[in-house]
């Protein structure tokens, strides 16, 4: 089959290698219809989280048809219509049994790196390095998805592909952001990050009750995309912008109830700690940029809910804790628990409450695909959300 | 003489004197340490089985093969004592074990009495706290000296990690029925880093077959 995989920091191949079999018996073999490239994706590309290993192959948002399932898998059979979860959970340690799906004990065939790096293993992700797991991912034609008794989520509509594929990743993980910002109806919520998962936690901060959305970014493409549902946006590359006192400026001078960190570890600013970081990370002093984190703990009103969907992978530098105490906040992050949201979420797709193609900006290849992550990473041709036909001979419709 | 704190609803009783020593008139006990020849590596692990259950599992040695690493064959050569054969690549290492005490559905004990290997161990079964599992406490020993250097040579991975690697694999089992495993998963080239750095993060050593007959 065709798969694209990492060969090492800006490289990625699509490459023909041999075909998934089942290996253990909650094995399902997917044939794969739409796949995508996440924001996270990104920061494999640009070498920011260890464990990699040259031929791995990349990608964790994927959907399509059961092929074969392996003898302990009894709720799937070959032709039902499924999208993946990026977390794969056992369903049967107690994290799993305490609805905590990607605190999953049992998944990861290298818990101990993420031991010696984190003190516990999570579960395993697709396509995201060794420590997560080492699985292969999905930006491929075919996928051995591991645990298929508990993960996959049978699509028993006619909703196209594209409707659904991100119940696979980006709209739990926007709507978990949101769940986590102890959102109460009338409040104002500020999201960092107008990409995909910005726009899903923009979309379920409305759904879930707040009164205001304010929006930060600087590119004119995502930003106009957080209008389009309804939130206010700060662009913060203009000349005489200062996030902070937009902020205040909008918020009365009082600070959003709940601030959202939808970046994470690969931040971009303009101002001098953005340079700060970028020297200190590149001679390794610091492994992640967490501007925008600095600036969420910042900006949150007393006594306010933090909530981080955005990745960190590992240490961070000059964290206003001082404010984050003084003000006394909460903050609740972590990678999603996507087994409880994938199929509430789906319904709210078939009642048309929302429509999470409004995202997509490209279609393509798996050939295509190493070349699109560059102008994925470079925010070239006015780039919002890459969608794969893994399948598709020439360029996808 | 009046307790100074009467109100504590859901406390149960402390262990008394944990086996594994970990628990000695309510204060923490840390784990031993090498010297003298000797290897000492304590684990634990949290898993969502009755204590009897789990005991039946580590008790029969046959199954070890199982979800021990590098374990081949054990073979039952008595009431109380085995035979195991320890394999990697062509080489194999092999001794008889035999167990020294066995309270059903709490503890059991063993050591190596002949053979290539020099070990001794000990596992608890305790119910946690709350109600939420049994809490499995490995103890186990090794004496150094040529064997215990041939058997990391030859294993790869350092016979704590193995201990440590075994108890993961066992409560794997024991809650899903099987073992995580990537390999025979498709990769692309892996070149030489990153074959260097599967051996690294112990990916070259084979994942135990697990047995989905085993799961609840």
């Amino acid at each position: 089959m065709k798969a694209v995989c990492w060969m090492g920091t800006g490289t990625m191949k699509t490459q023909t290698v041999p075909d998934p079999v089942l290996l253990n018996p909650h094995d399902a073999i997917v044939r794969i219809t739409r796949t995508a490239i996440c924001g996270s994706d990104l920061h494999l590309y640009d070498g920011f989280i260890p464990t990699m290993e040259s031929g791995d192959i990349v990608g964790h948002e994927f959907m399509g048809i059961v092929e074969e399932v392996g003898p302990e898998v009894k709720n799937l059979q070959r032709g039902d219509r499924v999208v993946v979860p990026f977390t794969i959970a056992c369903g049967n340690c107690l994290f799993c049994k305490k609805q905590l799906w990607s605190a999953c004990d049992n998944t990861n065939p290298n818990a101990h790196l993420m031991e010696a790096a984190y003190g516990y293993s999570g579960s395993a992700l697709f396509g995201y390095s060794h420590m997560m797991g080492g699985y292969a991912g999905g930006q491929a034609q075919y996928a051995r998805v591991p645990f298929a008794n508990v993960g996959p989520l049978k699509i028993e509509n006619d909703l196209p592909d594209e409707k659904v594929l991100f119940l696979s990743d980006i709209l739990p993980t926007g709507y978990m952001a949101a769940e986590n910002a102890q959102i109460e109806e009338g409040d104002t919520v500020a999201v960092w990050g107008c990409g995909p998962v910005g726009q899903f936690t923009i979309a379920s901060a409305f759904m879930l009750g707040a009164a205001r959305v304010i929006a930060i970014d600087r590119l004119p493409e995502r930003l106009a995309l957080a209008r389009k549902i309804g939130a206010i946006t700060v662009d913060y590359s203009q000349d005489e912008a200062d996030v902070l006192t937009a902020i205040k400026d909008l918020t009365g001078g009082t600070g959003p109830d709940s601030c959202i960190d939808a970046v994470g570890l690969e931040a971009h600013s303009t101002e001098l700690q953005g340079i700060y970081d970028k020297v200190k990370t590149s001679v390794m002093l610091e492994q992640d940029r967490p501007i925008a984190l600095r600036q969420a703990i910042q900006a949150l009103r007393k006594g306010g809910t933090l909530s981080i969907p955005g990745v960190y992978g590992g240490l961070i530098d000059k964290v206003p804790f001082g404010a984050a105490f003084g003000k006394g906040i909460t903050m609740k992050m972590g990678q999603t628990h996507m087994h409880r949201y994938m199929k509430p979420l789906l319904g709210r797709i078939e009642k048309g409450e929302i429509d999470p193609t409004y995202i997509i900006s490209h279609r393509i290849t798996l050939d295509e695909v190493p070349d699109m992550y560059k102008v994925w990473r470079d925010k070239q041709q006015n780039v919002t959300k890459i969608v794969i036909d893994p399948w598709a001979e020439k360029k996808a419709a | 003489m009046s307790e100074p704190l009467m109100e504590k609803p859901n406390a149960e009783a402390n262990p008394t004197a944990s086996t594994a020593g970990i628990v000695m008139d309510n204060r923490y006990l840390p784990p031993p340490q090498d010297g003298d020849g000797k290897i000492w590596v304590r684990t634990s692990a949290l898993i969502q089985r009755s204590p009897e259950e789990l005991y039946e599992l580590w008790h029969d040695v046959e199954s070890a093969p199982k979800w021990q690493e590098q374990i081949a064959q054990v073979t039952r050569t008595g009431e109380m004592t085995s035979h195991w054969v320890m394999r990697s690549g062509d080489s194999s290492i092999e001794w008889n074990s035999m167990i020294l005490a066995d309270e059903p559905g709490r503890r059991i004990t063993w050591r190596s009495i002949s053979g290539e290997s020099n070990n001794a161990g000990e596992v608890i079964f305790e119910p946690a706290p709350g109600g939420r599992g049994t809490i499995v406490i490995v103890l186990q020993e090794f004496r150094l000296g040529k064997m215990a250097a041939l058997w990391e040579t030859m294993v790869g991975r350092n016979p704590k990690q193995a201990v440590i690697e075994n108890l993961r694999h066992f409560k794997a089992l024991a809650e899903s029925g099987e073992i995580p495993r990537t390999q025979g998963q498709p990769h692309g080239d892996r070149g030489f880093v990153g074959g260097l750095k599967q051996s690294v993060y112990g990916e070259k050593i084979a994942t135990p077959p697990g047995d989905s007959r085993i799961a609840s």
